[in-house]
C-alpha cells in the first residue's frame, strides 16, 4: 500500500472513530468498574480498531463492529488486570453488552438529555458535580473543598445521580409521548 | 429489593463494593433484566456526566453548598466509615517493588525508601523523586495522579514528570491519557495538565512519542517537544525549565526542612503592613487567586501553593493597581521561573496606557539577551549609560542554565534619577537617568502585552509593587526569606 492510500485509510478511520468514540466509550464504561478503567480499555480498543480496520467491511456498521471489539477488550482487560478487582462476571458482561448494544439508540438519547436536566440543578451544585467528574478529580479533595465529609459527599452524589436519571427518564418518556 | 439494588450499584460506582456485595450484584444482574436495565442506565449516566465535565471549565468553589448534615443513625455513620476505608482504592499488592522513594518535598506519605508497587497515587502538593528497579530517576510534581504498571511502565494521569533514564532502563515508558512516551536512553519530561493535551519534552537523547489511537510514532531528539492530542502529535516549543529535576528537588527539600516556608510567610506578613504597599500577589488569597486572565494554575514555590503559569501565546493575567496617582519611587519584585527565552521580550508587567501623552507608564520585562529591563515612558538615560534600546537594562542574564526559581527586582527612584536591578537579592546594576518621570500604574498585564507580540513563558509567584525604593539590604532579606532552596 502506498503512503497516500495509507493516509486516506487513516482519514477514513479517524472520521468513523471520532463520530462513534462517545458511544464506544459509554459502552466500555457500562462494563468496567471505574472511568479510569474505561480509559485504560479505550486506549487498547482504539489501537485494536485501527490495527483491524482492514477487516472492517466498507458500508458495514462501524459502531456495532467497535462494540464487539470493545466487549472483547473488556474481557481481556478483566483477565489481565481485573483478576483481583471486584468486577462484573463474564456472564453479566455478555448480557449487558448484548442488551446495551441493541438499546444504544435509547441510551444515546438518555446521554443527550443530561445537559437539559443539568440546567434544573442549582448552579453551585452543578459546578460541584462537574468538579467531581473532572478527569483525575479526587473525591476526597472535592468533598473537602466543598466543606463536606467524604462519606456525606458520596451520599450526595448518589442522590444527585438518581435525581438526574429520573429527570432523564421523564424527559425521554415525554418526548416519546409527544411524538 | 429495588433499594438493595440501588445500594449495590452506588457502592460499585464509588469503588467501595465488598466482595460478597459484588457477588450479589452479579447475581441480581444475571437474574433480572430490569436490574440490568437500571444498572446500564446508571453507568450510562456516569459516562455522560464525565463527557459533560470534560467540556466544562471548572470554577473555584468558594463557599460550601451543603446544609449541615446529621447522621440518621450510628449504623449509617459506621457504614459510611467502612465505605470511606474501602474507597481508599489504592490497594497494596504483594510482589517486588517497581520503584522506591528517593526524596520527597512536602509530601508526608512518601517516606524515603518507601516501596511503590501497582497502587495508585494521588498527590496534591509537593514533589517526589523515585528510583525504579532498573535505575531510572523520576521526579513528579503535584498535583499528580500516577501508578506503576511495572518497573518499566508508569501511568501518568495528570501531573508533571522529569525522567533520567540510564541504559539498563532503556524502553522506560510513560503512559498518559493522550499518548505514550517511550525512552531510548535519555532525559525527558512529560506534562499532563488538568485540561488539554499531554506534552513530551526531550532534554537529551531520544524518545518515541506515540499518540493514543495513532499507529504513527514520532522520534524526538534533544530539544524537541510535542503535544499529543486526539491521536496526533504536534511540534511545540521546548519548556525545559517547566520540570523539576533531581538536583533542584534536593534543594527544595532542604529548604522546606530549614523552615523557609514559614520564613517567607513571616516576610510577607511584614510587607502587608508596609504603608507603601501597592499590591502583593501571592496567588493564595482570594484577591489574587481570582484575577482575570488566561493561564494555567500550577504549583508555586511551596508544596500545594499556587502560581499562574503562562504557556501559550496570549496567556496573560490582568491587574489594575496603583492607578490615578504618581509614584516618585517604585519597587517591583517577583519570583519567576522562566521556561525558555524567545520572542523579543518576556512581559513581567506592562501597563496598558503606554502613550507618549502619558509619561511614566511602566514596562518591566526580560529582553532577548535575558537581561531585565525597566522602561518608563518618556524617560532618557544619563550620559555614559546609553544603549541601543534607550532603556535601563540589567547586566547579568536572569536565566540560569537549569529551570530554577529566581527573584527579580527593579527599584525606581525618580527624584534620585536611578533604576537599580537586583537578581536573587544581589545588586546587579544601577543605571542613571537624565529625564525621570514619576511612575504611573493602573490597568496592566502580566505575561503579555496586547499591542505587541510579548509573552512570558513560565511561572510567576509573589509579585510585589511597593510605592517606595527598597534598599539593597531589604531586597537581600526578601530574597533570603522567600527562597525555596537551601
Amino acid at each position: 500500500m502506498n503512503s497516500s492510500a495509507d493516509t486516506e485509510r487513516h482519514h477514513r478511520f479517524l472520521r468513523r472513530f471520532t463520530a462513534h468514540e462517545p458511544a464506544i466509550r459509554a459502552h466500555v464504561r457500562r462494563l468496567v468498574p471505574s472511568r479510569a478503567d474505561a480509559d485504560d480499555v479505550m486506549q487498547e480498543v482504539s489501537v485494536v480498531l485501527w490495527d483491524k480496520f482492514d477487516t472492517f467491511e466498507e458500508g458495514g456498521d462501524f459502531r456495532a463492529w467497535a462494540f464487539g471489539v470493545a466487549r472483547f477488550e473488556v474481557l481481556a482487560w478483566m483477565r489481565d488486570r481485573g483478576r483481583d478487582r471486584l468486577v462484573l462476571d463474564e456472564e453479566a458482561v455478555a448480557r449487558i453488552a448484548e442488551e446495551a448494544s441493541a438499546d444504544e439508540p435509547r441510551l444515546q438519547r438518555q446521554r443527550e438529555a443530561l445537559e437539559q436536566c443539568m440546567q434544573k440543578v442549582p448552579a453551585a451544585q452543578r459546578g460541584l458535580l462537574m468538579l467531581a467528574y473532572q478527569e483525575g478529580a479526587s473525591i476526597q479533595e472535592v468533598a473537602r473543598d466543598s466543606g463536606r465529609s467524604v462519606a456525606g459527599f458520596y451520599q450526595w452524589l448518589h442522590r444527585m445521580r438518581r435525581l438526574l436519571l429520573d429527570c432523564i427518564r421523564r424527559s425521554l418518556f415525554n418526548e416519546e409521548a409527544a411524538s | 429489593m429495588k433499594a438493595e439494588l440501588d445500594t449495590l450499584i452506588d457502592s460499585y460506582l464509588d469503588g467501595s463494593i465488598s466482595a460478597p456485595d459484588m457477588r450479589r450484584l452479579n447475581q441480581r444482574l444475571n437474574q433480572d433484566v430490569e436490574a440490568r436495565r437500571a444498572f446500564t442506565e446508571m453507568l450510562n449516566l456516569d459516562s455522560a456526566l464525565a463527557a459533560l465535565a470534560a467540556g466544562h471549565v471548572p470554577v473555584r468553589v468558594e463557599t460550601p453548598v451543603f446544609r449541615p448534615f446529621r447522621w440518621k443513625s450510628r449504623a449509617a455513620a459506621l457504614a459510611a466509615c467502612l465505605a470511606l476505608a474501602a474507597l481508599v482504592w489504592w490497594w497494596q499488592q504483594p510482589g517486588p517493588a517497581f520503584a522506591t522513594v528517593e526524596k520527597a518535598a512536602g509530601i508526608a506519605d512518601f517516606a524515603e525508601h518507601r516501596a511503590l508497587r501497582g497502587e495508585r497515587h494521588s498527590i496534591r502538593a509537593g514533589s517526589v523523586s523515585l528510583l525504579t528497579e532498573r535505575g531510572a530517576r523520576i521526579v513528579i510534581e503535584a498535583p499528580a495522579e500516577f501508578w506503576f504498571e511495572s518497573g518499566q511502565r508508569l501511568h501518568l494521569k495528570r501531573g508533571r514528570l522529569a525522567a533520567e533514564v540510564p541504559p539498563p532502563a532503556k524502553g522506560f515508558t510513560v503512559i498518559t491519557p493522550s499518548g505514550d512516551a517511550v525512552d531510548l536512553g535519555t532525559r525527558f519530561g512529560v506534562d499532563v495538565p488538568v485540561a488539554g493535551a499531554a506534552e513530551v519534552h526531550v532534554f537529551q537523547g531520544e524518545v518515541i512519542a506515540r499518540p493514543t489511537g495513532d499507529a504513527a510514532r514520532r522520534s524526538l531528539r534533544g530539544g524537541d517537544a510535542v503535544s499529543l492530542d486526539q491521536g496526533a502529535s504536534t511540534a511545540r516549543e521546548l519548556r525545559s525549565a517547566a520540570f523539576i529535576q533531581l538536583d533542584e528537588m534536593r534543594e527544595l527539600s532542604a529548604g522546606l526542612d530549614a523552615g523557609q516556608r514559614a520564613r517567607s510567610e513571616a516576610a510577607l506578613a511584614g510587607l502587608r503592613q508596609d504603608p507603601a504597599l501597592i499590591t502583593l500577589l501571592d496567588f493564595e488569597t482570594p484577591d489574587s487567586a481570582s484575577l482575570p486572565g488566561v493561564f494555567r494554575s500550577v504549583q508555586g514555590r511551596w508544596p500545594g501553593s499556587h502560581a499562574p503559569e503562562f504557556v501559550e501565546v496570549g496567556d496573560h493575567l490582568k491587574l489594575d493597581a496603583g492607578g490615578g496617582r504618581d509614584w516618585p519611587q517604585l519597587t517591583l519584585a517577583a519570583w519567576v521561573r522562566l521556561d525558555r527565552l524567545g520572542e523579543p521580550y518576556q512581559s513581567l508587567l506592562h501597563t496598558d496606557g503606554w502613550e507618549s501623552s502619558n509619561p511614566g507608564q511602566v514596562h518591566w520585562m526580560i529582553t532577548h539577551h535575558a537581561t531585565m529591563r525597566l522602561a518608563l515612558r518618556g524617560n532618557t538615560l544619563a550620559a555614559g549609560f546609553e544603549n541601543p534600546g534607550g532603556n535601563p537594562d540589567s547586566l547579568t542574564p536572569v536565566l540560569p542554565e537549569q529551570g530554577r526559581w529566581v527573584h527579580l527586582a527593579a527599584v525606581y527612584d525618580a527624584p534620585g534619577r536611578t533604576v537599580r536591578f537586583h537578581l536573587n537579592g544581589r545588586l546587579d546594576r544601577e543605571v542613571r537617568l537624565d529625564v525621570a518621570h514619576p511612575a504611573r500604574l493602573g490597568p496592566a498585564q502580566i505575561g503579555n502585552w496586547n499591542r505587541n507580540d510579548r509573552r512570558l513563558s513560565g511561572r510567576v509567584d509573589e509579585l510585589i509593587l511597593l510605592g517606595r525604593a527598597m534598599s539593597e539590604a531589604e531586597l537581600r532579606e526578601l530574597h533570603a526569606a522567600g527562597s525555596p532552596y537551601r
